[in-house]
């Protein structure tokens, strides 16, 4: 059973909140949609399927040597931060 | 004398010609974006300045835009997204390299639905895209912008990304041509991921040709990206005009079953239109033959594709905190500052998105939705690998009806909503090379049939396509709004 409460608390699992409204819009949506979801159960002999996590069997994934190449230059990887101090992130203090 | 609206043997010959040069093209493209902008807001950047490198292949010196979720280094990139709303990358993507180094001119970055999550054109932070043959009217996406600039003749091509048929499903709303190769054909080196195991880079266009002249250049295998495929060798427009005589291809019965009973006339008559176009098509040489296909599998694949891309978008966003980049939030502590800027920076689509993603991998649900919509997407990919032992490709509508108005939302449990406004999505989940074209007008609106091939057979499938274009009667057309 889907409530307001537990979408709340899938919500503050991901960091972020929504509005009361929507909540309700999304208690309302998940209603369909596990019902949708319910046609996947239904499906006979799936129990004996592996999941599929890839389009094709991979047979060419390439590793990399592990070697030292493109870098990202500090200077860079702070470019797109909006708070920064000694070319470092600053964020509020983490352990007192 | 207008160019974008041409062909790229068009504009390449009139480059070659020294009739035109490249600075007036990319004038002309960015001078058209700003006329359409107030209309279609298709862009969320248009450049100022061009940027070319001296090379000589097709495409140099030809202007053509990319989604706002490719990685551009120095060009903003927000991927539609309040949270990016600032972000300016400090590398390139590789589609975005590949092109450049080919001598193609980027003339802008396209509107997007947020995160590449949505298939509207509607929920870019910017505002929402209009189809340009209606402006009351959604063009699709999410790679709305990108379809709406091709349609509108801003450029010849444009580059979009495609995980369950954001690049198919607004060019068949747009009336024009969409290309989603076999997955890692093209490198996702610097595209935003949603998710992983779905996500293709393609591109849209007028014709099956330029198509093809674009794929030519963006596929390769790429050192950056471990699930690019190896390089092919082979050059797709070379073998465009190949003989399709006795190549096979079949169309699923269940997706329009008894569409002739039907209240909707827009359907009835989208389905009477693919099924004469199918009688055009075998009068070109090809067997077409109806198939049935367990309808069980079919009436899955939504919610199979809804289960797998809201668990992968939810982990792949997990990085947008607002803190090494991206909007800040405010706050005493890092919880605060993140929890503040994800909620100010998503709109409310992503947040239920990603909550039935979260949903989906708790501990007590993994087994019953998750791994039971993988297992599902083996069955159908499975079924669709054993029909491609006997046939060529699949060729279906690409949607049930035209572009729908906005706020206009179909029965979401409704055979036609899950199978035929859906089925793109099959495609993603084999990796299989898939292309729309359009074919024809109902009640004004463009409408277009769609045709996916073996995984690796990109080179078949352009060339069946691009013989399928000659009865379209569709081939280069510019919509309404961009004429």
């Amino acid at each position: 059973m889907i409530t307001k409460e537990k979408l709340k608390d899938y919500a503050g699992k991901l960091m972020f909140d929504m509005k009361e409204e929507e909540y309700d819009t999304l208690v309302k949506e998940f209603d369909v949609i596990l019902k949708q979801m319910d046609f996947i159960g239904k499906i006979e002999g799936i129990e004996q399927v592996e999941p599929m996590t890839f389009p094709y069997e991979i047979g060419h994934a390439h590793f990399r040597k592990d070697e030292v190449k493109d870098i990202l230059e500090t200077v860079d990887a702070v470019k797109n931060a909006s708070d920064v101090e000694n070319n470092q992130v600053r964020v509020p203090k983490v352990v007192d | 004398m207008r160019y974008m609206d041409k062909s790229i043997d068009e504009i390449r010959k009139a480059l070659d010609a020294q009739t035109v040069t490249s600075d007036t093209l990319f004038q002309e493209s960015v001078s058209l974006a700003k006329q359409y902008q107030p209309a279609s807001n298709a862009f969320v950047t248009i450049l100022e300045e061009k940027k070319e490198q001296n090379t000589s292949t097709i495409l140099s010196g030809i202007p053509y835009a990319l989604k706002d979720n490719i990685s551009t280094k120095g060009i903003l990139t927000t991927s539609s997204s309040n949270i990016l709303k600032n972000y300016v990358p400090v590398y390139n993507a590789t589609v975005y390299e590949k092109l450049e180094r080919a001598g193609a001119v980027l003339m802008g970055k396209t509107v997007l639905d947020e995160l590449a999550m949505g298939g509207t054109g509607t929920t870019g932070h910017t505002g929402i895209v209009k189809n340009p043959w209606d402006d009351t009217r959604q063009i699709g996406g999410s790679s709305a912008g990108s379809a709406a600039a091709v349609a509108l003749g801003i450029v010849p091509f444009a580059i979009g990304s495609d995980t369950g048929d954001s690049i198919r499903k607004p060019a068949a709303f747009g009336g024009i041509v969409g290309f989603k190769p076999t997955y890692g054909r093209v490198s996702r080196y610097g595209l935003f991921a949603f998710a992983s195991s779905l996500d293709h880079v393609g591109c849209f266009a007028r014709n099956v040709k330029d198509i093809a002249y674009v794929t030519d250049i963006i596929k390769g295998k790429d050192p950056h990206d471990m699930t690019s495929l190896p390089d092919d060798n082979k050059k797709y427009t070379d073998t465009l005009d190949h003989d399709i005589k006795g190549r096979k291809l079949f169309y699923i019965k269940e997706a329009f079953e008894n569409y002739e009973n039907s209240d909707n006339l827009e359907y009835k008559e989208t389905i009477s239109k693919f099924l004469e176009t199918v009688e055009k098509v075998r009068e070109l040489g090809f067997v077409v033959e109806e198939v049935s296909f367990p309808k069980e599998l079919l009436n899955a694949v939504y919610p199979t594709y809804m289960a797998i891309s809201c668990a992968e978008a939810t982990s792949n966003n997990a990085n947008l905190t607002g803190i090494p980049f991206g909007v800040r939030g405010e706050g005493n502590s890092i919880n605060e500052i993140m929890m503040d800027a994800r909620t100010k920076g998503f709109s409310e689509l992503i947040k239920r998105r990603f909550v039935l993603g979260s949903y989906i991998l708790q501990k007590e649900n993994q087994e019953k939705l998750f791994k039971n919509a993988q297992r599902v997407r083996r069955m159908i990919v499975d079924k669709m690998n054993a029909l491609f032992k006997k046939y060529d490709g699949l060729l279906m509508p690409a949607s049930g009806g035209i572009a729908p108005h906005f706020g206009e939302k179909d029965d979401q449990l409704s055979d036609r909503y899950l199978i035929l406004e859906n089925h793109l999505v099959i495609a993603n989940f084999g990796g299989f090379p898939s292309i729309t074209l359009p074919s024809g007008f109902v009640n004004e609106m463009p409408i277009a049939i769609n045709l996916t091939g073996r995984q690796f057979e990109d080179d078949v499938v352009l060339n069946m396509a691009y013989k399928i274009e000659t009865i379209t009667g569709c081939k280069n057309q510019i919509a309404k709004g961009g004429k």
